[in-house]
């Protein structure tokens, strides 16, 4: 679907008054009707259009927003959980308008097991905010999306980070979850084991779900033990190319790498800007590698030699934490620094994922259609995943550019998918990847709409994402 | 299991319909049905339980599979997929009325790519069969259940199977990236991508594990890893069980993630060292085998620190691997476990569950007082890195009585994990044998779920029904049997009752109306469709009462 058609005037019926009594008689001034609330709760960090919802809610246990939701299924008005608003593919466009459940308040972290390498929380903590609480633990929990996410978000989104190469993404650490139903029931999935063979992976059919199936409102993770050892590097190369196929080389050897991100020229300047820095702007790698003294001196030697092989220049060590930090926190940034390349504009963000067998490929074509663009494309990404984006910044007062945009994007999104690969590496479906889903799933897209009628059959649950069920 | 449900007699004319629509497209060697042909595949490991098949079907490719499917869902006639039958829960367990569909002729490698280290593979391949061919590229596949010899990859991904070294590299779920799935429709599904994530829905996550029930798997994408340089195992022995059981925490506690981490208590390494002469102290309480992979430096980083642990927690003596034969050796006695239970006593019952790590001294305890109680002997096998159990209770069928005996003993450890926050299966599967513990496990909503997922493959039930799910009316007789016994409630969900196998009998009769109980809900009834309303008695299962492991 267009960005254009998601303009479209949607039918959408006022709330029932009465509703908003009930709720209000709960929440007190913990529900919010005013414009400049539900404005904020109808965007992300995309360019999609602001689509508020009626009225957003501030829960602050799992109870009320169970309560909430038996009364929103009652009246049959849409629920759309929020965490912090910063997915970037519509998730959170209110487009049939209802009630917005934003979780932010649900923010204690409820138990942290040392021993057990776990923690619980409520869905509205977010990823800093556990690691700060974790500090002083010898514990920290890996996945970092650029933003400062929340834990509910990150689990409804699927989402990874820099570091998914070795940790995963949070498929891979999330072990449980409490769920809150279309209906308003509760359910507990997964567990503190590590391993439960009894009935159907619940966890992992609502973590990746984007709020469709139901609201999480607590998460059990997998923590990780902080790495004896830690480095940094970066190094830049002649040619995108040259970087990738780094990459891939040091991949295919097996070297546990514990970050690998790629950016190219034009993201390097951008981030040079944006977080005053000085790299050579030129393509480049920031890497990462955790273990013990003497593992992570072996990873970097061998990524040394393999870079050097292909032209790899200016081989930079920050061993440093605060270096560290600056750097990552430079590639964290790389979206909004991406976005600043042209004043005024959107951002329109592609993210695909291939068989690292084919990224070289892919990401040579995919740099072919950039140099034909009529305005300045970034592509970085978590190379060492398949993952990379691309940023295009559109002028929202020329429709050309959208089109363009839109075209590139399709491009892309289906040469990855004729290599093998996937229309969202890691920012979910929403509304923007609703139709890449189709062409990428064929007969398993009827399989997931029968799972969405049969958990959520009245469509409630932030409709009209991942899966068109009837007339949404 | 004392007195397992009375074999189902076979509709004879539905048979022969059957069979005639079968051998439309299948050669007559492929279909069978005479006593003596269906009779070998009347059971799965979990031996006690057995009824013969009305049909067994015996495809070659995948489209014969999805005729099969056909065939049987337009003749409502319900099928069980079967691999290898080295399951431990009776998941492929035949149906008196069903169609048992072998995938044993599914043997091909189809595909191995190096550059993208993955292994398109049949489901009827071996486990090891795949680690073997992909040998002379550096590759293996690392999930490696102790059966690894025998059981097949669809096997494998329907139970979601671990095995030694899934502490490290995952289980099947984690190492594999795509699938191919007939549906009982016929049709088939390609779910999960070459590339590191698929958007949309897991499917890929909720087939693996499933045991049968939502589809059948015609292919499977496995992940290969390069095999490691290096590894060393360290052999530790303590005289004390909960030593032991702290050195198992103290060592995941350093942020060494061990390839292996297993335990074995006295009476295994007894058992085992009868058998196979791995080297373990048969005079201790307990041996640890810790295995670290890699390059030589963090391989020998690792052991070091290992050894430094296990010392430091109270082994009474650690050993070394010195080279790759000690090393195997060392392994061959864990992997040789349940055969030398074989061994040393006429029968044996494997269980399986999940325990906090840290409990595990108390449970081991715990389990041993049970043993006299039973007056039955119980050996203990441990995947300790993750917390999984597996008693294995020594017992011989011919001895009156005993059976009964030895299942009462499984049912009590089993309340034993889920009291000490565990879980009621580790990697075995549910089947038919833990369907009454799951009513225990999960509350009516999260059955309910359950039930959502099972109408999105396969509305009208038939694929592999009575197994891994059970029915809310299932749930609602068996916890009120209980409730009616007037017993404490936690305790008694896990007596084994005559009656409960009655229930399990009428079970595969009952089809279409088995969901049919009063109440209502929302979940689970999709408009428009034909759907049966997942209701339930308010208040009859008591939730209440379940242990989950949720702490705040
Ligand atoms: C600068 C920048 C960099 C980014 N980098 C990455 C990256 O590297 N990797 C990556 O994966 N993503 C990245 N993202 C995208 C985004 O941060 C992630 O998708 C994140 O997980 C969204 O979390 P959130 O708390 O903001 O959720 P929201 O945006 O508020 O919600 C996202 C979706 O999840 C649902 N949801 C939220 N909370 C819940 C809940 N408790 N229960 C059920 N559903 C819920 C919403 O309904 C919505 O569909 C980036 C975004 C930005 C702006
Ligand atoms: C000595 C011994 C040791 C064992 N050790 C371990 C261990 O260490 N770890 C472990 O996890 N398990 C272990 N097991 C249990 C068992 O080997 C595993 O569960 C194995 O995965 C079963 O594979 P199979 O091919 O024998 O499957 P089967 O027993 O034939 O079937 C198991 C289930 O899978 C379903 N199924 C089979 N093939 C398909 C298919 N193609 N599509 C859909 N459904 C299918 C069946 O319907 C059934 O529900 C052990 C068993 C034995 C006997």
């Amino acid at each position: 679907m267009t960005l254009s058609a998601i303009h479209r005037a949607r039918p959408r019926d006022p709330l029932p008054e009465a509703l908003l009594g009930e709720l209000r008689a709960r929440l007190g001034d913990r529900l919010a009707t005013s414009a400049a609330a539900r404005e904020q709760h109808g965007k992300d960090e995309s360019a999609h259009p602001i689509t508020p919802p009626d009225a957003v809610a501030f829960p602050t246990s799992t109870a009320e927003v169970a309560e909430i939701a038996r009364l929103c299924a009652r009246d049959g008005v849409p629920m759309i959980a929020f965490g912090v608003g910063t997915s970037v593919e519509g998730h959170v466009l209110a487009i049939h308008g209802g009630v917005c459940l934003d979780l932010s308040r649900m923010n204690r972290v409820l138990a942290v097991h040392v021993d057990d390498l776990d923690a619980r929380v409520e869905a509205g903590v977010t990823r800093k905010q556990l690691n700060r609480h974790l500090h002083g633990s010898g514990l920290f929990f890996p996945i970092d999306p650029g933003a400062d996410a929340t834990i509910g978000g990150m689990a409804a989104t699927r989402a990874s980070g820099t570091n998914a190469v070795r940790y995963g993404t949070m498929r891979e650490n999330v072990l449980g979850l409490t769920v809150v139903l279309a209906d308003g029931r509760v359910i507990h999935t997964g567990g503190r084991a590590r391993k439960s063979s009894a009935g159907y992976d619940l966890t992992r059919l609502f973590v990746g779900s984007e709020g469709t199936l139901g609201i999480i409102t607590e998460i059990t993770l997998r923590l990780h033990p902080q790495p004896e050892a830690v480095s940094a590097a970066v190094c830049a190369f002649p040619t995108v190319d040259a970087a990738v196929r780094t990459v891939i080389q040091t991949i295919q050897l097996g070297v546990p790498i514990a970050r690998c991100e790629l950016l190219d020229t034009l993201t390097v300047q951008a981030v040079n800007r944006y977080s005053k820095l000085s790299l050579r702007e030129a393509p480049m790698l920031f890497m990462e590698f955790h273990g013990t003294p003497a593992g992570v001196e072996e990873q970097a030697r061998t990524v040394q030699e393999l870079a050097k092989e292909l032209g790899g220049m200016d081989f930079e060590w920050a061993t440093q934490q605060e270096d560290r930090n600056r750097l990552w926190q430079a590639r964290h940034d790389a979206y909004l620094a991406c976005r600043q390349v042209r004043p005024g504009s959107r951002a329109f963000t592609t993210d695909v994922c291939v068989p690292i067998s084919r990224l070289a490929e892919c990401i040579a074509a995919t740099n072919e259609d950039i140099t034909r663009a009529s305005m300045p494309v970034a592509l970085f990404g978590h190379v060492g995943d398949g993952n990379f984006h691309l940023v295009i910044p559109i002028d929202e007062t020329r429709p050309a550019d959208l089109e363009e945009a839109e075209a590139i994007n399709r491009r892309v999104v289906s040469r990855a998918l004729e290599m093998g690969g996937t229309c969202t590496g890691e920012h979910g479906v929403g509304i923007g990847k609703l139709d890449y889903l189709d062409a990428e799933h064929g007969d398993a897209m009827s399989v997931m709409r029968s799972l969405k009628e049969a958990l959520d059959p009245r469509n409630l649950l932030n409709p009209g994402k991942v899966i068109r069920v009837r007339d949404s | 299991m004392t007195a397992p449900a009375e074999q189902i007699a076979v509709d004879l004319e539905r048979q022969r319909e059957v069979v005639s629509a079968l051998r439309t497209f299948l050669p007559e060697s492929a279909v069978l049905f005479a006593q003596e042909d269906v009779k070998p595949y009347e059971c799965d490991g979990l031996t006690a339980y057995r009824q013969v098949p009305m049909v067994v079907a015996l495809p070659e490719t995948e489209e014969q599979v999805c005729r099969i499917l056909k065939e049987c869902h337009a003749r409502k006639v319900p099928v069980v997929a079967r691999g290898a039958g080295t399951g431990l829960s009776g998941g492929a367990l035949p149906l008196g009325n069903g169609v048992l569909l072998s995938l044993a002729k599914f043997m091909r490698i189809v595909q191995m790519d190096v550059r993208s280290r993955t292994a398109r593979v049949q489901p009827g391949v071996r486990n090891l069969a795949i680690s073997d061919a992909a040998s002379p590229l550096g590759l293996y596949y690392a999930p490696d259940p102790s059966s690894q010899i025998a059981c097949s990859i669809g096997g494998n991904v329907a139970e979601n199977s671990g095995g030694i070294h899934c502490l490290k590299y995952g289980l099947t779920v984690h190492n594999i990236l795509k699938l191919r799935v007939a549906t009982i429709e016929g049709d088939i599904v390609e779910i999960g991508a070459d590339a590191l994530d698929a958007p949309g829905y897991d499917l890929l996550a909720l087939m693996t594990g499933s045991e049968g029930m939502l589809g059948v798997v015609t292919e499977v994408t496995v992940r290969l890893l390069p095999k490691p340089e290096y590894a060393q195992v360290v052999m530790a022995s303590f005289d004390d069980l909960a030593k032991a059981g702290e050195a198992v925490a103290s060592v995941i506690a350093t942020g060494i993630v061990p390839a292996g981490f297993e335990m074995m208590d006295q009476a295994a390494t007894r058992a085992v060292e009868g058998f196979v002469q791995a080297g373990y102290r048969t005079d201790v309480a307990a041996v640890l085998l810790c295995e670290s992979d890699g390059t030589r430096e963090e391989v020998a980083d690792d052991i070091r620190r290992i050894q430094e642990v296990m010392e430091k927690s109270g082994a009474v003596q650690t050993q070394v691997s010195r080279d790759e034969p000690e090393r195997l050796r060392f392994w061959a006695g864990r992997k040789a476990a349940f055969p030398a239970a074989g061994a040393i006593s006429p029968d044996y019952y494997c269980m399986d569950g999940t325990i906090p790590k840290k409990r595990l001294g108390e449970v081991l305890r715990r389990i041993t007082a049970m043993e006299e109680k039973y007056g039955l002997r119980c050996a203990n096998v441990f995947h300790a890195g993750d917390g999984n159990l597996h008693p294995l209770i020594l017992y011989d069928a011919n001895e009156p009585g005993a059976f009964a005996r030895t299942e009462a003993f499984g049912a009590e450890i089993l309340e034993l994990c889920l009291e000490v926050g565990g879980t009621i299966t580790g990697e075995h599967g549910v089947g038919v044998e833990k369907i009454n513990q799951m009513c225990a496990q999960f509350s009516s909503a999260e059955l309910a779920v359950f039930h959502a997922v099972k109408w999105a493959f396969d509305q009208e039930g038939l694929l592999n029904p009575g197994k891994a799910v059970p029915t809310l009316r299932r749930c609602v007789e068996y916890g009120r049997m209980h409730v009616h016994a007037g017993q404490e409630k936690f305790r008694s969900r896990f007596k084994v009752q005559g009656s409960r196998f009655k229930v399990q009998g009428s079970r595969f009769k009952v089809q279409g109306s088995r969901f049919k109980v009063q109440g209502s809900s929302n979940i689970g009834r999709p408009m428009n469709t034909k759907f049966p309303t997942l209701n339930f008695e308010p208040g009859t299962l008591n939730t209440e009462h379940r242990t989950r492991n949720i702490e705040h």
